[in-house]
This record gives structure tokens, sequence and C-alpha cells, in this order.
């Protein structure tokens, strides 16, 4: 009997013998009353082939009830529904827009860390799958975020050339620069761009333009490089370049959460 | 009260009836009504999509995902824009699924690619540690059996008006004369897969012809918005 100790299958066991037994006296209450009891009441004038029905008056409360659920029925169908009308999407747009402005006056004036975890949150959900929980690409399956945004990511950038963010400038070769050139160019590019401009630079202007801006969207502003700016950027338009296909995000996230994202990505490779 | 309906037998019924199919019919209704028709965009599935759909219910991939997304914040965030009725139009039969075991799958398209999908069904836990999803390391090697998805593109288009006959969408009729150009147009379709993909066996049996079954099932997930 080891299935007993298990006060479920108790229960269950009570409610069964409960039921057996009600059911025992009810059934016995009414085969008793059969036999003995001479039915009285008003008979109803109809009858069928001898057969006859006693008028039976319907109880007032069930009938009232009834009759006014019907009434109900009537007001949902013709005016309740139809003017008032719930729908799904309704609900779903009204919760929506109140989440979303919730969120955006929440979080509008967010500091770094609360962006950072936010975006740590965004990433495991959206981006670990293919760049890893801990952003490393996982065996060059996507980019390492550990080195992109960084000056060693410019200086990946400048070896192996670029492609697939969809500028109309197109690719960007491989190999401008190297040696000690390159490296000069990638720590002024990752450092935003701030202070003396490196006489090499004048390499990657020709398509950049000489403040790295993109000469107005033909190719991409690098003097937002290792900003959540750029970032967005890449989430925006998706690129399909060397390693593989990394998707885009254009309308999937919300401004506030590209730069969250963009802020934790960056701590990756910042070393923060 | 109901004395005088009881005595009028056909009456009765007749009353009876029509209570009834009243509740039948504003379940009908709302299905002739234009927003069951296909949504705009919506196209009907290539010959490779449709080997890869046969693919996908060959292995049950349905029991583990579902293909609706429902009009929940929660959902629409890690999947996209909900559902709507008329983006089934030309699934037959729809694979809406009724269990989550994995994420669901209506708008994969949008977020997985090519190349993901190829490390995924070779082996799940080399790009999500811990899943639980079976590697699905045969469709490397199977081939698929293009001449069944013909037959079901053109049942389709003959018993269910999906209106293959656009610019795009191969010929279907005569399956003697209009196979081949169908078949070579899943191949087409195929290779720009098999450029994506790493894995030499699937190149080279892309490139002799055969279509293993992981590149129409990739190309299925692939159309999914
Ligand atoms: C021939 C024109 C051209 C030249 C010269 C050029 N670039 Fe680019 N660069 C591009 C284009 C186009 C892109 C966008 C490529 C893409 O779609 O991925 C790009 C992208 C980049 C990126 C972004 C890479 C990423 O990860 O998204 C960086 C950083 C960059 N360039 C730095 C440089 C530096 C530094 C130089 C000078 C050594 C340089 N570029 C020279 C055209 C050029
Ligand atoms: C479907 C897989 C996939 C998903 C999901 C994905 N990525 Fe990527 N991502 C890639 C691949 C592949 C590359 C490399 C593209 C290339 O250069 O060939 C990449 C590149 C990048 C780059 C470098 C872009 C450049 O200009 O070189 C950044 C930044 C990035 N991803 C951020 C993200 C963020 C943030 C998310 C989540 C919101 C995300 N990715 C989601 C696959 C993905
Ligand atoms: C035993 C249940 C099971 C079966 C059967 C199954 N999957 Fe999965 N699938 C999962 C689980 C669990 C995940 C989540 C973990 C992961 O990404 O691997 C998943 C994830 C996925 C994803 C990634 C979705 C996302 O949004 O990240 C895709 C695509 C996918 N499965 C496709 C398939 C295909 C195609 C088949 C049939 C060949 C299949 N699955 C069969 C359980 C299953």
């Amino acid at each position: 009997m080891n299935w007993l100790s298990d006060n479920v299958n108790q229960l269950a066991l009570l409610g069964a013998a409960v039921i057996l037994i009600l059911t025992i006296y009810v059934a016995g209450k009414y085969i008793r009353q059969m036999k003995t009891e001479k039915s009285t009441g008003v008979l109803a004038e109809e009858n069928w082939d001898g057969i006859g029905e006693y008028k039976n008056e319907l109880p007032a409360g069930w009938a009232y009830t009834f009759l006014g659920t019907i009434i109900w029925g009537m007001w949902y169908m013709i005016a309740g529904y139809p003017v008032d009308g719930y729908s799904q999407i309704g609900e779903y747009n009204d919760e929506v827009a109140q989440h979303t402005k919730m969120f955006e006056s929440k979080w509008a004036n967010a500091d770094h860390e609360t962006l950072k975890a936010m975006g740590e949150g965004v990433y495991l959900v959206q981006c670990s799958p293919c760049h890893g929980i801990a952003g490393d690409g996982m065996d060059g399956k996507a980019a390492d975020l550990t080195v992109w945004g960084s000056a060693d990511g410019v200086l990946e950038t400048i070896k192996k050339g670029s492609k697939g963010l969809g500028f109309p400038m197109g690719e960007m070769p491989a190999g401008l620069l190297s040696g000690d050139a390159a490296k000069k160019v990638a720590e002024y590019v990752a450092g935003g761009m701030k202070g003396e401009q490196p006489a090499e630079f004048a390499t990657c202007a020709g398509c950049h333009g000489p403040d790295g801006k993109g000469m107005g969207g033909m190719a991409p502003d690098i003097s937002t490089y290792g900003s959540p700016d750029f970032v967005q950027m890449v989430l925006d338009h998706g690129k399909k370049g060397f390693i593989g296909t990394m998707v885009s995000f254009k309308g999937r996230l919300t401004p506030i959460q590209e730069k969250a994202v963009g802020t934790y990505i960056l701590s990756l490779s910042h070393g923060e | 009260m109901f004395h005088w309906l009881e005595k009028r037998p056909f009456f009765f019924s007749v009353g009876v009836f029509l209570v009834i199919a009243f509740a039948g019919l504003i379940e009908i209704v709302p299905d002739f009504a234009q927003a069951s028709r296909p949504v705009a965009g919506t196209k009907p599935y290539t010959l490779l999509q449709i080997a890869g759909r046969q693919t996908y219910i060959k292995d049950s991939c349905n029991a583990c995902h579902s293909q609706l997304i429902r009009p929940f914040k929660s959902e629409t965030d890690r999947y996209g824009p909900y559902s709507l009725s008329g983006e089934y139009a030309y699934d037959r039969p729809f694979l809406w699924g009724s269990k989550r075991t994995g994420p669901d799958l209506h708008r994969v398209g949008e977020y997985r690619t090519t190349d993901w999908h190829e490390n995924h069904m070779w082996e799940p836990t080399s790009v999500v540690p811990g899943s639980i999803m079976p590697a699905y390391k045969h469709m490397f090697h199977q081939n698929v059996d293009l001449e069944t998805a013909y037959a079901e593109a053109l049942t389709d288009k003959i018993v269910f008006n999906v209106p293959y006959d656009q610019p795009g969408m191969p010929k279907l009729g005569n399956s003697k004369e209009d196979f081949p150009a169908a078949q070579k147009m899943a191949l087409e379709e195929a290779k720009k897969i098999a450029a994506e993909m790493k894995n030499q066996d699937v190149k080279d049996a892309v490139a002799r012809g055969e279509i293993p079954e992981i590149v129409a099932l990739i190309a299925y997930l692939n159309s999914l918005h």
C-alpha cells in the first residue's frame, strides 16, 4: 500500500468514497420514493397517448436569472460588443503604448551602469545565440565583440577590410595600411578621432572624409566608432560580411535598448 | 408556457434549428470576411521551401516549436510582430503547433541566418550551451524528394487555387514537361544557400545537382517572416 502514503492519493480515495456513499444514499432515497409516493399536483391539459404531465412551475430565482442572461446576451450582441468592443489586439496596443511611455520616461536619462545592465539582458536574449554568452563570437561564428569596437577592432578592419553594411561606397579593401601606420590610425579612430590627426589618415579620408564622418552617408561615420551610436548604425543596417550574416534589428529594439546593448557590448572590448 | 411549442413539433424543430444555426453562423461568417485573405506580400512557397517544409514535418519540428505569435508584449518582444490569419493562407496544413519546448519559429527568418542554422542543426549545443534540441546531422547527407514537393505544389495550385502563376514561381501543370524546369529552379535556389554554408559535403552535393535536406530546411526557415 505504498501509494497510500501520498496525500493526494489519500484525498482522491476519500473523495471517491464520499461520492459512492452519496450516490447510493440519493439513489436509494429516490427509488424508495418512487415505490411508495403517490404523485400530486395539477395536470397540464394535454396528454400524449394517455400519458399526462404535471404543471411544474420554474423556480423563480432560476427563471429570472435565465431571462436576465437572455436580455444581457441580446444587449451584448447588439450594443455591448460592437460599440464597446473588447479586442485582444486593442488590449495589446494599449499595453504596448502604456509600456513604451513608461519605459521611455523612466530610462530617458539612464546612467552608464543602468544602460549596461539593461544591455546585458537584451544581449543575452537577442545576441548571445550568435555572438556567444561571453561575446567572443564562438570560434569565429560571428564578430568577436571582445575585440570589435576597440583599437584592435579597427586594426582588424584595416587588415581584413570590411563589407556588407550596405553603404553606397560598397566594400572597404583589405590591407590599406600596415605596421605602425595602421596602429597609429587605429588608435586615433578608436579614440574618437580626437587630438592631432596622423598623416596616414589621408588613406582613409578618401572614403570616410577628412573628418571621418563618411561623406554624407557614402561610408560609415567612423568618428563614432567604439560608441553606442556606431552599434546602433550596425543594428539598423545588418551586415553580410566575411564572417557571416548579422541580422538587422531595425524596428525590433527601441532606441534606448539599442543604446543599452551598444553600451554593454562595448564594455566587453573596452575592458570595463 | 412552452406547451404551445410542444404541441407544434415541426415549428419547434425549425425554431431549434435556427437558434443553433445562429451560433454556427457567428463562428463561420468572419471566415468569409476580408481579414482572412492572404496578407499583402504573402507568397506561395517555392519548390525548395516546400521540400524543406516537408522535412520540417517529417522530423516533427512542430512537436517542439509553434508558429504562432500571440498578441502579448512578452512574445512580440522576443519573436516580432504577432501573427495574422492571412499569413497562413498558403500553409497546408498550417503548423501552428501546440507546444513550445523550443521557441516560436513564425518569424525566425528575421533573426536567424543560414550559417547560424547550419551550426545549430548540426549540433545545437555548439551555439546554445545547454540546448535540449536534438542534433539533425542526418539532414546533411539525406536528399530531399523534389517530386513529392512538386506534387504538393501542383495540388495546392489546382485544388486550393494557390497563385503559382507569377514571376519567380515554378511553372506547374504538365509534370512531364514542367518538372525539369522546376527542378532546375529549385537547384539554383539551393546553390545560393549552399554558398553561405561551410559544410563541404553539402556544397559538393549541391554542385553535383543534389539537394540535401538541410539546404531545403534552411530555405524554408529563412522564408518564415
Ligand atoms: C575605398 C574606400 C575606403 C577606404 C580607403 C577606407 N574605408 Fe573604411 N570603410 C569603407 C566602407 C565602404 C565601409 C563599410 C564596409 C561595410 O559595409 O562593412 C568601411 C568601414 C570601416 C569601418 C567599420 C568597420 C566595422 O567593423 O563596421 C572602420 C573602422 C573603417 N572603415 C576604418 C577605416 C580606416 C581606419 C581606413 C584607413 C586606413 C579606412 N577605413 C579606409 C570604405 C573605405
Ligand atoms: C543571427 C546571428 C546574429 C545575431 C542574432 C546577432 N548577430 Fe551580430 N553579428 C553576427 C555575425 C555573423 C557578424 C559578423 C558579420 C561579418 O562581419 O561577417 C556580426 C557582427 C556584429 C557586429 C560587428 C559589425 C561590424 O560592423 O563589423 C556587431 C557590433 C554586432 N554583431 C552586434 C550584435 C548585437 C548587439 C546583437 C544583438 C542585438 C547581435 N549582433 C545579434 C551574427 C549575429
Ligand atoms: C525536443 C524538442 C525539439 C525538437 C524536436 C526540435 N527543436 Fe528546435 N529547439 C528546441 C529547443 C529547446 C530550442 C531552444 C534552444 C536552442 O536554441 O537550441 C530550440 C531552438 C530552435 C531554433 C532557434 C530559435 C530561436 O529563436 O533561437 C530553431 C531555428 C529550431 N529550434 C529549429 C528546429 C527545427 C528546424 C527542428 C526540426 C528539424 C527542431 N527545431 C526540432 C527543441 C526542439
